[in-house]
């Protein structure tokens, strides 16, 4: 059996081997058509959480000052509901904003620290589009935070709404071609094989060999394809989230970039890839290869 | 008269409406048989190998091996077949940058045998038809009956019952066309059955035995020719 799959990978390995060029190029194309699809598609996933932690397009999220009693809070609590628009007005403790804080962030160096957020009020409106007028109500309550004490990020969230419509076109967009592309070179370097060891291929089926032996080889050589575009895929987006992070250090608190589960990515990518090779040389090696 | 052993019942191959390779073509061949297959260009020597091996299928009749119909062979069930049969292509085919051993060690994994039999199995082989010494040589280092010799070396390799050569002489000069013959009736003389196809009369007339004649797809004559 392990000398049955050894044949079958050499095989596999010297057709590679003869069309270094061509499988080059498969590869490097499959590569750029994984990073764009499964690329974009990990970007998307990560400013959907990133949106998923901010207030909703009918919340306004309320700071209050620094040290306001119980009491003050009940009463603030009752100041907002009584506004025209506002639906409700749930509590955000302090002590449990910190707490959530240091799970959500567990490398950030919070020994020692004070707790510095302040007590806050989710304030969810009837209508969104009473959201200016709102807020103004609620900024003049005497213990809500002056300045940024009032936050409503519809703004925010529509220019996020638009960055991933921007992020999921260009990946099915520039993806979808890439991929195309990929599919025509991998199909193409396997009928190159095809062509290249028509004389092997004729002598394995005068002396008996199977269709098997003559196609499994051909399916490794696609999926190898597939798998090298996917691991170089993958440090793509490793790269590019490690830039992206980098050049956004600066608008530390405004945007950050979530933390990348390498492994996950890999794996997806992995897996596409192979299916994707599998998929391009099974097409390449349909019906007879005479 | 012994059982036939490949019997051919009202074969026909048609290529398109015009071109017919066989009509009408009744032939048995019993086990053990030396068998050349004598006719110019055309005249449809090559197809009946081609049936045999079922790198062809009648179009109509049938061509059957010990009584299995090969035109109701599945797909699948070819590779099977072919390992009864040692195939000898006319132009040798083989593989230009694998060495003599390479070519029948490359042959035998193919058809699923380990290394450890590969290794067994080729000086076997390539001894059994006194080649042994070239080993190591590429194709293009050696003479037409050399590579001819490793091509029916390679049709060895699972042992068949039935060899089939389409025109083994036809790109040697006479001795080494006798040669390759001597080497196929030895073959033959161990109880493998062969049908040689040949334009090659002067093998022919050398070695004698059964030789069917065709003309435009049908045998004008089949006859024992003794050698005098």
């Amino acid at each position: 059996m392990w000398d049955r799959i050894e044949f079958l990978f050499s095989e596999a390995f010297t057709a590679l081997r003869r069309n270094i060029l061509m499988s080059l190029a498969a590869i490097t194309t499959s590569c750029v058509a994984l990073f764009l699809t499964g690329g974009v598609g990990f970007a998307i996933k990560g400013v959907n959480e990133y949106a998923a932690t901010l207030p909703s397009r009918f919340e306004v999220r309320v700071f209050l000052k620094d040290r306001v009693d119980q009491d003050q809070i009940k009463a603030t609590a009752e100041q907002i509901r009584e506004i025209p628009g506002v639906a409700s007005a749930v509590l955000l403790p302090r002590e449990a904003a910190w707490q959530r804080f240091k799970q959500e962030n567990p490398d950030y160096p919070t020994t020692g620290l004070e707790n510095p957020l302040p007590d806050a009020f989710n304030v969810r409106l009837t209508n969104v589009d009473d959201i200016e007028v709102v807020a103004g109500q609620i900024k003049k309550i005497p213990t809500v935070s002056p300045g940024d004490g009032v936050q409503f990020l519809r703004r925010e969230r529509e220019m996020l709404s638009q960055a991933i419509s921007v992020l999921r076109l260009v990946g099915i967009a520039l993806g979808g071609m890439m991929l195309i592309t990929g599919a025509i070179l991998i199909y193409n370097t396997i009928r190159m094989t095809i062509v290249a060891r028509r004389r092997e291929f004729r002598i394995m089926r005068l002396v008996g060999a199977t269709r098997a032996t003559i196609v499994v080889p051909l399916l490794i050589e696609g999926m190898m394809h597939g798998m090298a575009g996917a691991i170089l895929a993958s440090m793509m987006v490793k790269g590019a989230h490690q830039f992206l992070a980098n050049q956004l250090e600066s608008f530390s608190g405004v945007v950050r970039v979530g933390p990348l589960d390498f492994n996950q990515v890999f794996g997806v990518m992995l897996t596409l890839g192979l299916a994707y090779g599998l998929a391009c040389s099974l097409f390449a090696v349909r019906g007879k290869m005479e | 008269m012994a059982a036939s052993h490949i019997e051919f019942s009202h074969v026909e191959v048609a290529y398109t409406k015009h071109v017919t390779a066989l009509k009408d073509f009744n032939f048995s061949v019993a086990k053990g048989e030396f068998v050349f297959l004598v006719g110019s260009t055309g005249s449809g020597k090559s197809t009946i190998l081609k049936l045999i091996s079922r790198e062809e299928q009648a179009t109509a009749g049938t061509v059957s091996l010990d009584g299995l119909d090969l035109g109701s062979l599945h797909e699948r069930d070819v590779p099977t077949h072919r390992r009864r049969l040692g195939i000898v292509p006319q132009d040798f085919g083989l593989l230009p940058r694998k060495r003599m051993w390479e070519q029948i060690g490359y042959a035998m994994r193919a058809v699923g045998k380990t290394k450890r039999e590969v290794r067994k199995g080729v000086e076997q082989i390539l001894e059994a038809v006194n080649i042994g010494h070239r080993a190591d040589a590429f194709p293009g280092e050696l003479s037409g009956g050399e590579q001819q010799r490793v091509a029916v070396a390679r049709a060895l390799i699972n042992d068949p019952e039935i060899i089939l050569a389409d025109e083994p002489t036809g790109n040697l000069d006479p001795h080494h066309s006798a040669e390759i013959i001597r080497l196929l009736v030895e073959l033959n003389q161990k109880g493998a059955t062969v049908l040689v196809a040949t334009h090659d009369v002067t093998v022919v007339e050398q070695f004698g035995g059964r030789v069917v004649t065709l003309q435009g797809g049908k045998i004008i004559s089949d006859e024992v020719r003794n050698v005098g």
